[in-house]
């Protein structure tokens, strides 16, 4: 009987010690970043994937695709375009590029567009189904002319956090030439809302959904984004997140 | 006289490399259990569906007010305050929160933490299996783990054993056949839909194999599959801690350890 009791007490200390050895293990700089090596190992080994996310059909639209970003801007500028109904909305393309320049939305809206019915998959763990319609990034891109020493695509958007934080992501130069990366103008069909980035959000679907920035105002050729924000490529990634996000 | 009959009924039973992917593999397992809670607390929900779907929804944790916790399994309600939807937030105190604090790591709430742990540890348990496969495939030694079909008559027989139906169990080699059965199935069937429905989560790897994903009814049907495999594999863990803590604790312990295994009254060597 003592015998068991020991034996029981061991295994429950053995279950109870491991939260806080991992909660330990995961305070430890060294070891977190340890861990953060494997979200290296899968941007070599799938970060440049040619593979296209699966097209869905209309009737596998979700009926309600939910809301899970930072609020919609409140800044006076986002006021203004909301306004005029972003009459006056150009997207800036800057940095490493030949031809820097400022699109206006009548603009994109006036090139080919492109529609996919893809999945966005959350990081939180869940998914839902839209039709997108917009301009392929690469095409906007080809206009730009990037250098070829560039390296990332940066998106500068309008939101913000509560700290004042504005949010930003970025792909390299592969992942932002995928046939299926896109600047959405519309969701469903629909001019997109408010709520879900209006007027031009980028659309990652081969990639979780915090790559898929809201709001997006600027397009910024880079070769490094080391020296942005936190340095690590975008807001969530910043906060932990890998930056390679398709897994 | 009896000292060398007791030393002769010692045997090397698991080679080096089986209890390095053993102990390596158990960790990991501990450890791709609680982070994944600590992932599956951001969306405490599970759809038998492709997308995201209320209304095919199979399982939620919630917190309806504060200070009560509820589980919802098929659309029965379960009140579960201080466990499941509200307890431990792991820095001391209580709060709104699917697994509690001491089941997870890390303790507190932080799903991109939960994510590097998962992922990294998902590699350790998986190359673990895969040095065991390939090790044992070489030497052998797989055909006395794997059941077969002339090991089925034998299950019910061994497990009257267990339950003291029966004073001695069936002839069996190494591996008693309830053994072999269960082995088979957590090396070989589990532990592979783990892997394959985690992976048919992942956008990218969709992207290069939507048949994965399609196999498994989609994103969120991957999810439900992942969870489902994971309760099966903590009802194994449970099994299999139970029968080594009473089927001779540190005989079980030191064979795991050293490999050196002693043989009991009813068991041979070979199968």
């Amino acid at each position: 009987m003592k015998r068991r009791l020991f034996l029981a007490s061991s295994i429950a200390a053995a279950l109870g010690g491991c939260a806080p050895i991992g909660t330990a293990l995961n305070d430890n700089p060294g070891f977190h970043h340890l861990l953060g090596l494997e979200g290296a190992l899968d941007a070599a080994i799938l970060g440049n994937s040619a593979g296209l996310a699966r097209q869905y059909s209309v009737a596998d639209i979700s009926p309600h695709f939910p809301i899970d970003s930072l609020p919609t801007p409140t800044s006076s500028t986002y006021e203004a375009l909301l306004a005029n109904g972003f009459r006056s909305y150009a997207l800036a393309i800057s940095g490493a590029v030949e031809r820097p320049m400022r699109i206006p939305l009548a603009r994109l809206a006036g090139m080919a567009q492109q529609t996919q019915i893809t999945r966005h998959d959350c990081v939180e763990g869940w998914s839902a189904i839209g039709a997108w319609t917009g301009v392929p990034l690469r095409d906007v891109l080809r206009l730009a002319m990037p250098h070829r020493d560039a390296r990332y695509v940066v998106f500068r958007c309008m939101d913000r956090d509560d700290q004042g934080t504005p949010y930003y992501e970025s792909l390299d130069m592969a992942q932002a030439y995928h046939p299926q990366t896109l600047l959405a103008l519309q969701l469903n069909g629909r001019p997109i809302r408010p709520d879900h980035g209006a007027p031009v959000r980028l659309r990652v679907p081969t990639q979780l959904g915090y790559k898929s920035a809201k709001w997006v105002a600027e397009i910024q050729v880079v070769g490094s984004f080391a020296h942005l924000y936190g340095g690590k490529g975008g807001y969530w990634e910043d906060q932990g997140y890998e930056w390679y996000a398709g897994i | 006289m009896r000292y060398s009959s007791i030393v002769q009924r010692l045997v090397y039973r698991y080679a080096l490399l089986t209890r390095l992917a053993h102990w390596f593999g158990a960790i990991a397992v501990a450890v791709l259990i609680s982070s994944g809670l600590q992932i599956f607390n951001a969306a405490p929900y599970l759809d038998a569906a492709d997308r995201s779907t209320p209304a095919r929804r199979v399982l939620s944790i919630g917190s309806p007010a504060d200070g009560v916790g509820q589980l919802t399994l098929f659309g029965h309600t379960f009140t579960t305050t201080g466990f499941l939807g509200w307890g431990s937030d792991g820095v001391g105190g209580e709060t709104a929160r699917a697994f509690p604090g001491w089941l997870t790591i890390p303790a507190y709430q932080d799903l991109a933490d939960g994510r590097r742990w998962h992922l990294f540890f998902a590699w350790v348990a998986s190359l673990a299996w895969l040095a065991w496969l390939v090790s044992s495939a070489i030497k052998g030694n797989l055909a006395e783990m794997v059941l077969r079909p002339s090991d089925l008559p034998k299950l019910l027989p061994m497990q009257a054993y267990y339950l003291r139906l029966r004073r001695e169990p069936p002839p069996h080699g190494t591996y008693n056949p309830l053994q072999k059965a269960a082995y088979t199935f957590v090396l070989f069937v589990l532990a592979p839909l783990i892997v394959l429905t985690g992976l048919a989560l992942s956008p990218g790897i969709d992207a290069i194999a939507h048949p994965l994903t399609v196999l498994f009814g989609g994103r969120q049907f991957a999810r439900l599959w992942h969870f489902l495999g994971m309760l099966l594999f903590v009802g194994f863990a449970l099994v299999h801690i139970f029968q080594v803590a009473t089927q001779g604790f540190f005989n079980q312990m030191r064979s795991m350890i050293s490999g050196w295994y002693r043989l009991r009254d009813h068991e041979s060597v070979g199968p």
